[in-house]
């Protein structure tokens, strides 16, 4: 008790000195938690953009040729048929759902309203393979691919410029190209450009348009896990499509074929690297709390070996004087530690909250939100408390060591 | 009380310095003395010597009776806590802590309770006249107060001995006579007094002048101070 209180009047009284230590502890820690917590808000963002299910995503999308191959000249446009689909959906073990995309493009209009429109034709697979967001009904489903009814899935922005903010369209009919249809779900607008993305069943499309050509294939595959088993597939996707298509395989302008896992493997690895870079740079800016604290403890102790001499002269034993400043810098170091830590993690929170109010407010599609790992934090801290009661140990000890005599006349 | 036997000491730095050379000497209990000498002659480390602030390489130093030597850092402290009073030129006080929180420092190392310690403490002060300076720091006093809270510092254990290093050094002569005054009253009430001193007036002052020249007892003075006139004796 008489310890403690002993402890804490000094603490009082070289208020100064506590609060300069205790300030080199707080900046550290706190620099240490904001970086790591942006850090973290970045790489979080970006694996949140490849979530799961959209991660096992291969796209094909047309394209056109670039070399000569067996009598057929440059600059031959590949797009895609039924034949691709059906070699897709049996051939491979790999493909598990596909969907093709076809489009026209018109007028729509609701009573006397109108306005230019972009028809997808889609199966319901696609919804998961692009992440199409539904705000309110439903997407193409699989009773409708099979029915060829005519439904469809407008987006927000044409929702608003036919119906009107946020009045309900679902059940009512627009007229696409003198054809009306039911619409059953809206979507958030993907593209903001003027068309917009409006989808109606595959089947629907293909009876009205007769349509045999398709620009786009999109699939979802299973069992390929590494980069090399998703370059094998690849490989394997051109090479089928050069045989069916009479296209040079080495030709990678015949068709480009995407891989969200490829892709995401690859941002990986160069956010792996950013995040060694991260700690890397966390790691350093504790190495230099550290000095810093170091340094002040050092100096503290420096300047009270008149204290200490005086207080041997008085009786003071050596281990009751290393005691107290050890308990002393184990105060500070903790007690603004603390303070440092609380600060940092508000900020991240506080940040973190902001920013995901404004990316919501812009519809911004990456998700910055500051995060932290609460072991780290107490790991960081825990290593700067226990520097900062080392350093001051260490000075302290030589301190006691010296004669009281030559302590109390240390200038 | 103090009984010292051809006691050697050298400090070995770029040059071995050889300061103490075979001291004898006999202090008795409730004697006052002071030890005069050149600076260099080895007075302070003498002190130094008595107050186990320093040790020494050959001879024996007893202390009330207790052969002090070879002892560890704990022993040494818990005997200067226990028997010796300091009294420094430079006051020693301790910067942050109040006069009457530095009186009762050296009971907190005798393990006194807060309470009793603060109240032996202003006792003390009030003996020195201090008693309404006791929640000020040393800063806020001057020199003679400053003198005044670390002789009751010195006392408020009630050592066997109080040993003073030129406790007069960094005063005007006036509290000098003020602060020597007071050292007398405390000798008067039976401790042993060693007082360390270039000043032949304040050596006067004392029973015993012991003169120190080039690290040996050049000669042992006598001395009656109620014989002497301070009022026209001149710093």
């Amino acid at each position: 008790m008489d310890f403690w209180q002993e402890i804490f009047m000094a603490l009082r009284r070289n208020k100064s000195r506590t609060i300069l230590t205790g300030f080199a502890i707080s900046w550290g820690i706190f620099i240490l938690i904001v970086l790591l917590a942006a850090g973290n808000g970045i790489i979080n963002a970006v694996g949140e953009e490849f979530s799961d299910q959209s991660r096992n995503v291969y796209t094909i999308y047309w394209g056109e040729t670039s070399k000569p191959f067996k009598g057929h000249g440059t600059n031959r446009a590949i797009y895609f048929n039924d034949k691709d689909i059906r070699f897709l959906e049996t051939e491979s073990k790999h493909v598990d759902q596909l969907s093709p995309s076809s489009y026209f493009s018109g007028t729509a209009s609701f009573n006397d309203k109108s306005n230019s429109i972009f028809v997808n034709g889609v199966r319901p697979v696609y919804k998961e393979i692009n992440n199409v967001k539904m705000l309110e009904g439903r997407f193409i489903n699989a009773q409708d691919e099979k029915s060829g009814e005519k439904f469809i899935v407008i987006d927000k922005t044409l929702r608003d410029k036919l119906f009107g903010e946020g009045v309900s369209p679902l059940g009512k009919f627009v007229i696409v190209n003198n054809m009306a249809f039911n619409v059953v779900g809206v979507c958030d607008a993907e593209r903001h450009s003027d068309g917009g993305d409006s989808y109606i069943p595959f089947s629907t499309l293909k009876s009205i348009r007769r349509i045999s050509r398709y620009w786009k294939l999109s699939f979802t595959v299973k069992g390929l896990e590494t980069k090399e088993d998703n370059e094998a597939f690849t490989h394997y996707l051109r090479t089928q499509l050069a045989r069916l298509h009479e296209f040079d395989p080495d030709d990678t302008s015949a068709v480009y074929i995407r891989s969200m896992q490829e892709e995401y493997l690859q941002t990986m690895k160069i956010f792996n690297t950013f995040e060694l870079f991260i700690w890397i740079i966390g790691f350093a800016m504790l190495i230099s709390g550290i000095v810093g604290v170091s340094n002040i403890m050092r100096i503290t102790v420096k300047e009270r070996t008149n204290e200490i001499g005086i207080r041997k002269a008085l009786g003071a034993k050596s281990r009751s004087i290393l005691a107290s400043i050890v308990t002393e810098s184990l105060i500070i170091t903790t007690v603004f530690g603390y303070i440092g830590m609380w600060l940092g993690m508000m900020v991240a929170e506080v940040s973190g909250k902001i920013l995901g109010d404004i990316q919501a407010g812009e519809g911004l599609s990456m998700n910055i939100v500051p995060s932290i790992d609460i072991r780290i934090v107490l790991m960081a801290t825990a290593l700067l408390v226990v520097c900062g009661v080392l350093a001051g140990f260490f000075p302290a000890r030589n301190a006691v060591k010296i004669k009281p005599i030559e302590a109390m006349n240390y200038r | 009380m103090i009984r010292l036997e051809n006691i050697n000491k050298t400090y070995f730095g770029a040059q071995p310095l050889h300061v103490l050379k075979g001291i004898d000497l006999h202090i008795g209990e409730g004697e006052m003395v002071s030890i005069m000498g050149a600076s260099g002659s080895g007075k302070s480390t003498l002190l130094n010597i008595l107050g186990i602030l320093d040790n020494y390489d050959s001879g024996d130093y007893r202390l009330n009776g207790k052969l002090v030597k070879n002892l560890t850092e704990n022993q040494a402290a818990d005997m200067r806590n226990q028997l010796i009073g300091f009294i420094f030129q430079s006051f020693n006080l301790i910067p942050f802590k109040t006069a009457m929180e530095n009186v009762a420092l050296p009971l907190y190392y005798q393990n006194v309770g807060r309470k009793k310690r603060n109240q032996l403490a202003l006792e003390y002060l009030e003996r020195f006249g201090l008693k309404e300076w006791a929640d000020h720091y040393p800063n806020q006093l001057s020199g003679g107060q400053k003198q005044r809270v670390s002789m009751a510092r010195a006392l408020v254990t009630q050592p066997k001995i109080i040993l003073a290093d030129e406790p007069t050094g960094a005063l005007d002569s006036k509290t000098s006579a003020e602060v020597m005054q007071i050292l007398r009253e405390v000798h008067q009430t039976g401790i042993t007094m060693v007082i360390v001193t270039h000043e032949r007036g304040i050596a006067l002052r004392t029973d015993k002048i012991i003169h120190l020249k080039d690290g040996i007892i050049e000669n042992i003075e006598t001395n009656d101070p109620d014989s002497i006139d301070f009022s026209k004796e001149i710093k």
